[in-house]
């Protein structure tokens, strides 16, 4: 019975939790975005002309297919992250995109129209080298891949193998190419380094080796000192650059014996540059052309042909930063992309067969000059109805923006990939309006006169009401035009903070080193930025030293960099509303940074301080005016920061002095042989918590445990044995370094998420043993007396707080986890967990609680505690994002709003999805289908009725007076 | 049967036929006893006319008398008792009343509290009421007890119900978050 009635209970509060999006809510409040990533193989479609496609791979693990008119994707297959689901090549034929994945691992082919999975095939273990589609008899056939040690051949039409061969002395020669030219032989290429070319050929039918060749006779040993770069061009004639002797080698490769020739070129190579070549193979049933480019600098392409084994140059292009062949019908066109002037460049069109260039074919692409350098161009040529060749061309920039254009320097579309892979981001309130910023002007300012006074404020209002009225009078004009036809363009000039700052600035960093201003409410990229020489594997940290909250100065984003090799750090100092990098300069950083600590501190102009601490424990304070350093040496015996090595397991608390140095004054060592940390989590600086305590059910208080220095220490341990392996989560002081309470999950493993927030810790982890995850809180309270209720400092508390546990199965694997965060902190908490298919659930922090009973009792039920259930449900209606999944989400962020009940969430992965979520319900906002009509209309129909009655009753009372 | 409906009818008619006959606008009325339907009030009143002053009633004695006064005495100790005769009927109702918190026992408790708090406003006034009694001032203060022994009641009430600031949690909205001395941040060396 008592059982039933749990159920009952439990039953009835999940009901009232159910908070799930209506119908006509979808896409409301919420946004998502869908990205790729940065594209390593492209391929136009074009074998029929109604249906368009491109198709990428990139090296997110990506095969996509876009709509080349929009951009829009079509289709996306997400492979596995990481090596495993790399993407070694891509070939394309007809209507089959050929992946070969995971270094050899797959093969795969795709059905380009819809992107269903035509086949796959295993292939065997080895190393992938190169894979080339192979035509018999003027039709594609089959697939080709050469790995280290083997080269076998596949249907394209079912993938099954048609033979594998292993290659001979595979230890010694490093094979790099495999060719066909429509023959019946299949050609493999190796270079034994210092000694000579080895050319294989086998047969198409059979994979019998018909040749070995070991042309050491025909080339001398030293031009293979370095592996030389060789390509097939024309009829099968191998041509290889060699860098030092600034010459080609040509060697036949169908012709019983092999005779190298030797041709310089009296072409001059860029310094230290590897010449690399260039050749075009349009069909894979026939031999390639015989034209082939040349690189020879950074800069500089030639243009050769081998016409009668003889080599002769048709064109040189210099400058020109890309070159492209195109095949349309029977024709073929190099596409070279030449710099035009410092913001421009252009792409012409050059007969592949003469060099000549062709008409009125000139796009001129203009660079953003906050983006990158074009670093590849794809071109798609089509035939027009006059037989003159016209063209579209994919750029793509150092920045991964992908740009399409057609000619006339049109662009299409552009997509920013680099939000393919967000590092950190932040979200800032807009500024004010002009008129609302000389309100709230007229506030500040020291007060000249009455009249003066008085008058101001008139006109301040009369300014307000003008623009109310405008604002009605648009509203009004847009009501009779048809819904499609608005549009609320969203420009960085009409960028405002709405009246409960709902709509803010989404400051995202990527990984490419590119910044992203984007408008929370429509997704729209208002600024980008981008920063030209950070390492590909550079950290970031992203601050907001000064909000918007200080009109006249502008707000002031500061972004950390520090390049993991050299340990040095850069500071980019930029306004986060127009992306504009800030007159303030930051201050040189001549030693590695450590660590950063923005201080609550503020300088005269209201903007915060930042302390950089390097590796000799100095600090460096930005801005670091007089006013600043003053304040500082006021406050440094108040300031401490804590500094975690987790390579020598070692966690060190600092006190600064006056005179910016810093003293160690505690040191915690968790020896690294044993135990590895793997997060160490503050609260966060912006959380408010509105009650001090909890309500017991005897309406006594139990006060939480909220110390703002508390740090949650997680560790694993170094053996990953299932009976052996444990999770410890260490709850340290960090002004004093005092252990507040250390548990250990033991057969528990990693990987870890944490969240830590007011008084409680929530951990996930693998449990080993029950081979499950399982969910883990901490609470912490002071117990019923507070110690010391007006101020908070970690040298004096003497007692330690009461801790409390529980653990939960949790049905599924997590990627990221993160708690909601509004203004006030009064509404409830929910946990915002990203899961691996892609959902975001919004879990009650309530069903994460300590203290639910096992049974439930009178005084637990006062307190709305659910009794204890190990399994914590998942309920399809928590799922803030239905059915706009995010695929591989590596990070939530959530920002409070002006609304007590909305708390904006960001999930960021691969794809971008922007919502808010409502934990306690919206409890301060009407609803969305309130009926302002009808209650409005009864209010007026009672104030209506009112008077009428009332003027009859009046009416009767002197009838009844004159009776 | 149909006889009698038929003579019903006729009535019926007659009567509306009696209504609409014409109406004078105004008429004065010289001779007395005139049976006509405008003059019905004064008929009522009777067939003579009284001089002005005179009533047909007889005119009670005022002259005050010793059984009057005991009846004021018991009079006043009605007015003083009430409020304590009231706490039984109080003390069921808060019984059946129960403790939960909703519309029907918020009523009562308001009404229990507002009573005596508005006895105890119009003192003044009950005390001049019991002016005339001989046992004025123990009256008084029989009165003010149970108004007294009311509101506390109501005052239970309100305690059983919850209602009253008595437990810390009532205070736990207003207590400011501590402020915090030192400063600290830092991290994963980067």
């Amino acid at each position: 019975m008592a059982n039933l009635r749990t159920c009952l209970a439990f039953l009835f509060l999940c009901c009232s939790l159910c908070d799930a999006v209506y119908e006509d809510q979808v896409g409301k409040f919420d946004w998502r975005q869908q990205y790729v990533g940065k594209v390593l193989f492209a391929h136009f479609e074009s074998h029929s002309q109604a249906s368009k496609k491109l198709i990428l791979a990139t090296d997110k693990n990506i095969v996509a297919s876009l709509n080349p008119r929009t951009g829009d994707l079509f289709w996306r297959q997400v492979d596995k992250a990481g090596p495993e689901g790399h993407i070694d090549t891509l070939l394309f034929h007809g209507q089959d995109a050929v992946v070969v994945t995971g270094n050899g691992r797959l093969l795969r082919s795709w059905e380009s129209s819809v992107g269903a999975l035509n086949w796959e095939m295993l292939l065997d273990p080895g190393s992938f080298l190169a894979a080339v589609l192979v035509g018999t008899q003027d039709s594609v056939k089959f697939v080709a891949v050469l790995k280290k040690a083997t080269v076998s051949l596949h249907y394209l039409s079912n993938g099954h193998q048609k033979w594998t061969e292993t290659l001979p002395d595979s230890d010694t020669v490093h094979y790099q190419a495999v060719y066909s030219s429509g023959g019946s032989q299949l050609f493999v290429l190796g270079v034994v380094p210092h000694s000579h070319l080895s050319i294989i050929t086998f047969n198409i039918e059979d994979g019998e080796i018909t040749s070995q060749c070991n042309s050491a006779v025909c080339f001398s040993s030293e031009v293979l000192v370095i592996q030389a770069r060789c390509t097939v061009v024309g009829q099968g004639v191998l041509i290889c650059a060699d860098a030092s002797t600034l010459s080609l080698y040509m060697l036949p490769l169908s012709s019983e014996e092999p005779v190298g020739l030797q041709q310089s070129l009296d072409l001059d190579l860029a310094l230290g540059f590897q010449p690399v070549l260039l050749t075009t193979q349009p069909n894979p049933a026939r031999p390639p052309l015989a034209q082939f480019f040349l690189q020879l600098g950074p800069d500089h392409h030639v243009l050769l042909q081998l016409s009668d084994g003889h080599l002769s140059p048709l064109r040189d292009f210099q400058p020109a930063f890309l070159v492209s062949f195109a095949t349309t019908g029977e024709k073929t066109v190099a596409a070279v992309l030449s710099p035009k002037n410092e913001t421009a460049c252009s792409v012409s069109l050059y007969s592949a067969d003469s060099g000549r260039r062709l008409l009125d074919t000139t796009v001129t692409i203009h660079l953003d000059p906050n983006g990158g350098k074009p670093e590849k161009l794809y071109v798609h040529a089509f035939l027009k109805k006059d037989d003159s060749v016209g063209y579209r061309v994919l750029v793509q920039t150092e920045d991964h923006t992908i740009t399409f254009l057609q000619q006339p320097g049109r662009i299409v579309w552009t997509r920013e990939e680099a939000l393919a892979d967000v590092v950190t981001m932040e979200m800032v309130d807009l500024p004010l309006t002009g008129t609302q910023a000389e309100l709230e002007g007229e506030f500040g300012k020291k007060a000249d006169g009455l009249a003066a006074m008085v008058l101001k404020r008139l006109s301040s209002q009369l300014i307000l009401l003008q623009a109310w009225i405008a604002h009605l009078w648009k509203l009004f004009y847009d009501a009779r035009k048809p819904r499609s036809q608005v549009k609320n363009e969203v420009t960085i000039e009409t960028l405002a903070r709405d009246e409960f700052n709902l709509q803010k600035m989404m400051v995202m960093v990527t990984a490419s080193g590119k910044l992203f201003g984007i408008d929370s409410k429509s997704g729209m990229v208002l600024w980008k930025h981008y920063l030209r020489n950070v390492q590909p594997n550079a950290v970031f940290k992203l601050m907001v030293q000064r909000t918007t909250a200080h009109f006249p100065h502008p707000p002031q984003c500061t972004l950390l960099i520090k390049d993991k090799e050299t340990g040095l750090a850069a500071l980019h100092v930029f306004n986060p509303i127009f992306g504009k990098k800030s007159h303030v300069t930051p201050p040189t950083l001549s030693r590695p940074v450590l660590q950063s600590l923005l201080l609550p501190l503020m300088d005269q102009d209201y903007s915060k301080v930042l302390l950089l601490i390097d590796d000799e424990y100095k600090v460096t304070a930005f801005p670091s005016t007089k006013n600043v350093l003053q304040q500082l040496q006021e406050m440094a015996s108040a300031i401490y920061f804590f500094l975690v090595d987790a390579s020598q397991g070692k966690l060190s608390g600092f006190r600064l002095r006056k005179d910016l140095s810093t003293e160690l004054i505690w040191e915690v060592v968790i020896p690294p042989e044993v135990q590895k940390i793997v997060a160490v989590k503050g609260k966060r600086a912006n959380e408010h918590v509105h009650s001090q305590g909890r309500v017991m059910g005897d309406r006594s208080v139990l006060y939480k445990y909220l110390n703002p220095n508390l740090l949650a220490v997680v560790t694993e341990s170094v053996d990953t044995h299932q009976e052996r392996s444990f999770v410890g989560v260490f709850l340290i002081d960090g002004v004093t370094g005092r252990i507040i309470h250390e548990a250990v999950q033991r057969k528990a493993r990693g990987p870890i998420h944490l969240v830590h927030s007011e008084n409680w810790v929530v951990y996930e982890y693998w449990n080993a043993k029950s081979r499950r995850n399982e969910f883990s809180v901490l609470e912490l309270f002071e117990g019923t007396e507070l110690y010391n209720s007006t101020v908070f400092s970690s040298l004096d508390r003497p007692h330690l707080p009461q801790v409390l546990q529980q653990s939960y199965i949790f049905p599924s694997s997590i990627s990221t986890m993160e708690a909601t965060l509004t203004e006030k902190g009064i509404t409830s908490r929910h946990l915002l967990v990203g899961l691996p298919s892609g959902a975001i659930l919004s879990l009650p922090k309530m069903f994460l609680d300590p203290r639910r009973p096992e049974m439930a009792t009178e005084q637990s039920r006062e307190e709305n505690l659910i009794p204890y259930a190990p399994e914590m449900p998942i309920r399809t209606e928590w799922f803030i994002n239905y059915n706009q999944s995010v695929t591989r989400v590596r990070g939530i962020y959530t920002a409070p709003s002006g609304l007590e009940s909305t708390c904006l969430v960001v999930a960021y992965g691969l794809d971008i999805f922007q919502t808010r979520v409502y934990p306690s319900k919206q409890f301060d906002v009407l609803k969305d289908d309130y009926d302002y009509v009808l209650i409005s209309s009864v209010l007026f129909g009672l104030f209506f009725a009112t008077m009428i009655s009332k003027r009859l009753a009046q009416v009767k009372l002197l009838n009844r007076a004159w009776r | 049967n149909a006889v009698p409906t038929g003579g019903m009818e006729e009535v019926a008619v007659s009567t509306r036929g009696g209504g609409g006959t014409r109406r004078m606008k105004w008429a004065l009325e010289l001779s007395l006893g005139n049976t006509r339907s405008r003059g019905d009030r004064q008929s009522s009143q009777g067939d003579t006319l009284y001089p002005i002053g005179y009533s047909d009633k007889p005119v009670p004695d005022t002259s005050v008398q010793e059984a009057d006064r005991n009846l004021v005495e018991k009079r006043c100790w009605d007015v003083a008792l009430g409020p304590l005769k009231q706490i039984p009927m109080n003390l069921f109702i808060m019984y059946m009343s129960g403790n939960t918190i909703s519309i029907f026992p918020i009523m009562m408790v308001c009404m229990m509290a507002w009573r005596p708090i508005q006895a105890l406003m119009s003192l003044s006034a009950t005390f001049k009421l019991l002016e005339s009694s001989s046992q004025q001032w123990l009256q008084g203060i029989v009165y003010l007890i149970g108004n007294l022994l009311g509101s506390a009641l109501a005052i239970y009430k309100c305690q059983s119900m919850g209602l009253l600031p008595t437990h810390s949690s009532d205070w736990l909205a207003f207590i400011e978050p501590p402020q915090r001395m030192e400063i600290m941040g830092g991290g994963m060396v980067l």
